[in-house]
């Protein structure tokens, strides 16, 4: 009854007035958020909603209260008793972490009986607690130090009268990465909860009481013993090894890297690191090319000075015309992109390609939708329908996962019925957000969350759009489903075609909020964004390698292009090949030709950090700067510029990618009108404002249009293969570039979970 | 009653030598005049590798470096240093090192473009 009521006024029926109180009540909405309830801290008043509990009441009123096992993002165990504090009227003092608070409390966080309770918190928890900061590796930033500086007792009353000495527990050795110092534990769970929760693997855990509890104070083992928390300059900064674009602190110290650590971004990675992303740092210090280098009469490569290398290559080039052709790699950032383009312009070339194919036929790149991931990272854990194609998310961007993971964890279980959802939200007080099925097409892969795998037949796409595969029921009912599809769909060749299927599934879904995109791509490159701006904008037309392949190449360049995606043998015989910095430039014909032809022959060149792949084919060698070295734009999968800033300086002769494209344009006499990063960001901004926006994600729109020009794909899914992944398993995560590959710990990691596999354990 | 704070403040200020710009101006040119017939002595005295016109090319560049300074405490303050300079010239207290200094032909200019700083490592 009150359904039509509703509909009635709105058509603008006259209804008599007891309909009219009907339909007020109605609109005022059963879901009312309850009433504030006002609680006292130390006497100031605080109005918090009912639930809140005492330690989150005192954090709105400035008031910190000292805790160890409590954690905002992890759940509460209120097992430290660190957070106690006095309530009037209380016989005990409560534990604020766990404690809700009720009615007209007055909490008293600085009084006697507070002080003493933490005083003997503190005391008991030094009585098993070494006393040698000065050699442990959390000294200085450590919260048990600062805490007992700060809330615990002015003298011990500990004396050793067994001379038994104090609680010893044998460490454990839980891998390459992680130290553990079990004497040191305070049993705060945090860890346990942590891996449990955020990570999903249950390999933590406490069992027993007293002694036999343990755990172990964790530490970084690579870091271990290296700095001091007062002694490193510490420089915000982007991590570039996935497309995620966490944002991290580089801390450095004596020109040299020390560690990396996760920086809160609320929008991207909150406060959480990937293990890659962390610990790969000591790759960026191995296997460095530290001069330029041009490969001699006899085929080797002999390191020269700047003023010889860019002579030989701008002759080179110079000498090739429009020949040339540049292939970038997965860390090249979007200045060293944009210079390269212009240059290739000004030589008559339009061959700047991905080491990464994108399908252009339909909207190709033109239109944003196609190639970002448009409904942002952080809504990824409001979603009730994730369908996951060719995609291992764990893996490729472990950090997207950890969303997703979160909406699993946290959200709502058995969806309560449609009629009791009202009911149910005015109990809960909050908006009901149901646990998401996910699926996948695609390999079987571990995402650590149940999830359905649909299969790994590219048919399946179109059996959901028409109805004929069970999940197409799921997927039409869900109000905000995602789908993620991964980048290396596009590497097939048919990958224009699965795109279009998933652009017209995209469409079908029964999703109203405009606001939701259910169309989502997902990169696993740092570069491949920008570079996709530099395609549009430069009205590029061949993305992937095949047009190198194709092209009677004189010269190429790779920028930082390590994934063997280039073969000797396809290029012409006397291709030159350019490795700029982390990059080089190869020929394998070179050694038999004498030095005067050289230069004529000579065709690839590598611009890079890293003497990888793509630095043992290239010819001339120009080395660049990591991303750690450099101020520099990067566009993660989002479509969210951010920068990185100079920790340390390049090693050696190494300089910043983009100066060197503008020497040797400058030298090749098509001088590029940029001197300095600022007049290179006003020429980003000119080709893409939103590339100098950082920290702003701008919305992608035009889906109806792409998938409308989708529909003029020609060409069919190739149904006998399976969609596939290349990280299936945890072994193939850590080496995938070339810093991870260059790092010892990496390796170590690599090592480890092999032996983990062989272990009867 | 801002103008008059100025003016009561450029009153207030206490002249070196000079009075009033007149003054200063021929305070600069008798030093220049006395440069002037110094440098045969200097070419000779101090045997250094430059003739008396190169010479007297870079005592005009010295002067005319401050040809704008409207303030004249500081055109005072710069005659004064000049004299002392060209005393511990005419006495010989310097020497044939510090004079050459003032032709700097030992200083590398610094790098100002693009390629050459590239190339000198300063970009």
């Amino acid at each position: 009854m009150l359904r039509i009521t509703l509909g009635k006024i709105i058509k603008g029926a006259k209804v008599s007035p007891k309909y009219v109180y009907i339909t007020t009540r109605a609109l005022s909405g059963p879901a009312k958020p309850p009433e504030n309830v006002e609680v006292f801290i130390d006497d100031k008043p605080v109005h918090v909603p009912p639930g809140t509990t005492v330690l989150q009441a005192a954090a709105l009123v400035g008031v910190e209260i000292p805790r160890f096992c409590y954690h905002e993002r992890l759940a509460v165990a209120g097992n430290c008793r660190m957070c106690l504090v006095e309530v009037e009227k209380s016989p005990k003092p409560v534990a604020a972490c766990a404690m809700p608070v009720m009615k007209g409390w007055r909490i008293k966080t600085d009084s006697e009986l507070t002080r003493k309770a933490r005083e003997g918190v503190m005391e008991f928890l030094l009585v098993n607690h070494p006393l040698d900061c000065p050699i442990c590796d959390q000294g200085g930033e450590c919260d048990l130090q600062d805490q007992s500086m700060a809330f615990g007792s002015d003298r011990s009353r500990f004396t050793d009268i067994d001379f038994s000495g104090k609680r010893a527990v044998e460490d454990k050795d839980i891998g390459p990465l992680v130290k553990t110092i079990m004497t040191r534990c305070i049993h705060c769970t945090r860890c346990i909860r942590f891996a449990s929760e955020v990570a999903g693997v249950d390999d933590l855990g406490t069992t027993g009481r007293g002694n036999d509890m343990q755990w172990g104070a964790l530490t970084s083992k690579p870091y271990s013993f290296t700095a001091r928390p007062w002694e490193i300059r510490k420089i915000d900064s982007i991590d570039v090894l996935d497309a995620v674009g966490s944002n991290i602190i580089v801390s450095t110290r004596t020109g040299e890297v020390m560690r990396i650590v996760p920086r809160v971004n609320e929008e991207i990675n909150e406060e959480w690191l990937a293990d890659k992303s962390r610990f790969a740092y000591d790759g960026l210090k191995r296997q460095r090319l530290v001069t330029p280098m041009i490969r001699d009469n006899n085929g080797e490569l002999k390191p020269v000075d700047w003023e010889a290398a860019i002579l030989t290559v701008a002759k080179v080039i110079k000498c090739a015309g429009p020949s040339i052709g540049v292939i970038a790699g997965g860390m090249a950032d979007a200045e060293v992109l944009v210079a390269a383009k212009d240059l290739l312009n000004r030589l008559g070339s339009e061959a700047l390609c991905t080491e990464h194919t994108f399908p252009l036929d339909g909207s190709g790149t033109d239109l944003r939708s196609s190639y970002l991931l448009n409904n942002k990272i952080v809504n990824a854990e409001e979603a009730d329908l994730v369908l996951l194609i060719g995609t291992n998310p764990r893996l490729e961007a472990p950090l997207l996962n950890t969303r997703l993971r979160k909406g699993w964890v946290h959200n709502d279980l058995d969806p309560p019925k449609l009629a009791f959802r009202e009911q149910w939200e005015a109990l809960a007080g909050k908006e009901y957000k149901p646990r998401p099925v996910v699926a996948s097409i695609g390999p079987e892969v571990d995402l650590r969350y149940p999830y359905e795998n649909l299969g790994s037949n590219p048919d399946l796409i179109k059996q959901i759009i028409t109805g004929s595969h069970t999940f197409s029921r799921k997927f039409k009912a869900a109000k905000r489903p995602l789908i993620i599809i991964g980048s290396e769909i596009f590497e097939r060749p048919d990958g224009a075609a699965i795109f279009a299927a998933v652009q017209t599934l995209a469409t079908k879904s029964s999703c109203t909020d405009e606001n939701w995109k259910v169309l989502n791509v997902l990169h696993k490159v740092a570069s491949q964004v920008s570079l996709y701006y530099r395609l549009i904008m430069g009205g590029l037309d061949t993305p992937g390698v095949d047009k190198i392949r194709e092209g009677n190449l004189k010269v190429l360049l790779l920028i930082g292009a390590d994934e063997c995606s280039i073969n000797k043998s396809d290029l012409p015989k006397d291709c030159f090949i350019i490795y700029q910095g982390k990059l080089f430039i190869f020929n394998a014909e070179f050694g038999k030709v004498p030095f005067s032809i050289f230069h004529k022959t000579i065709k690839h060149s590598f611009l890079g950090h890293h003497g990888d792949y793509g630095a043992s084919i290239a010819d001339a060698i120009l080395p660049g700067a990591a991303y750690t070295e450099k101020q520099a734009t990067y566009v993660n999968t989002e479509g969210r510029a951010q920068e990185t800033l100079v920790a340390v300086s390049p090693p050696g002769r190494a300089r910043e990618d983009w100066k060197i494209i503008r020497a040797i344009s400058e030298v090749v006499g098509a001088k590029l009108p940029y001197d300095n990063l600022n007049e290179i960001r006003d020429r980003l901004d000119q080709v893409a404002p939103h590339l100098t926006k950082y920290g702003y994600a701008e919305d992608a729109n035009y889906f109806k249009q792409a998938e409308q020009l989708a529909q003029s794909i020609q060409g069919n899914i190739d149904n006998c293969t399976p969609l596939d992944v290349k990280i299936k398993v945890l072994e193939d995560y850590f080496m995938t570039d070339a810093i991870s590959r260059a790092s010892p710990t990496m390796a170590k990691c690599v090592q480890a979970v092999l032996k983990q596999k062989q272990s009867k354990y | 009653m801002a103008s008059q704070t100025v003016k009561r403040a450029i009153k207030e200020v206490k002249p070196i030598l000079s009075l009033d710009r007149e003054e200063a101006r021929l305070r600069v040119l008798n030093l220049y005049k006395a440069w002037f017939r110094q440098i045969p002595y200097i070419v000779k005295q101090y045997d250094i590798p430059r003739n008396e016109e190169q010479c007297r090319r870079k005592l005009r560049e010295e002067f005319t470096k401050y040809d704008n300074i409207p303030d004249i405490r500081v055109i005072d303050m710069l005659v004064i240093k000049g004299q002392m300079e060209l005393k511990e010239i005419v006495n010989v207290w310097k020497q044939k090192g510090h004079v050459m200094t003032y032709f700097k032909d030992t200083i590398e200019p610094k790098p100002q473009d693009f390629l050459s700083k590239f190339l000198n490592g300063k970009e």
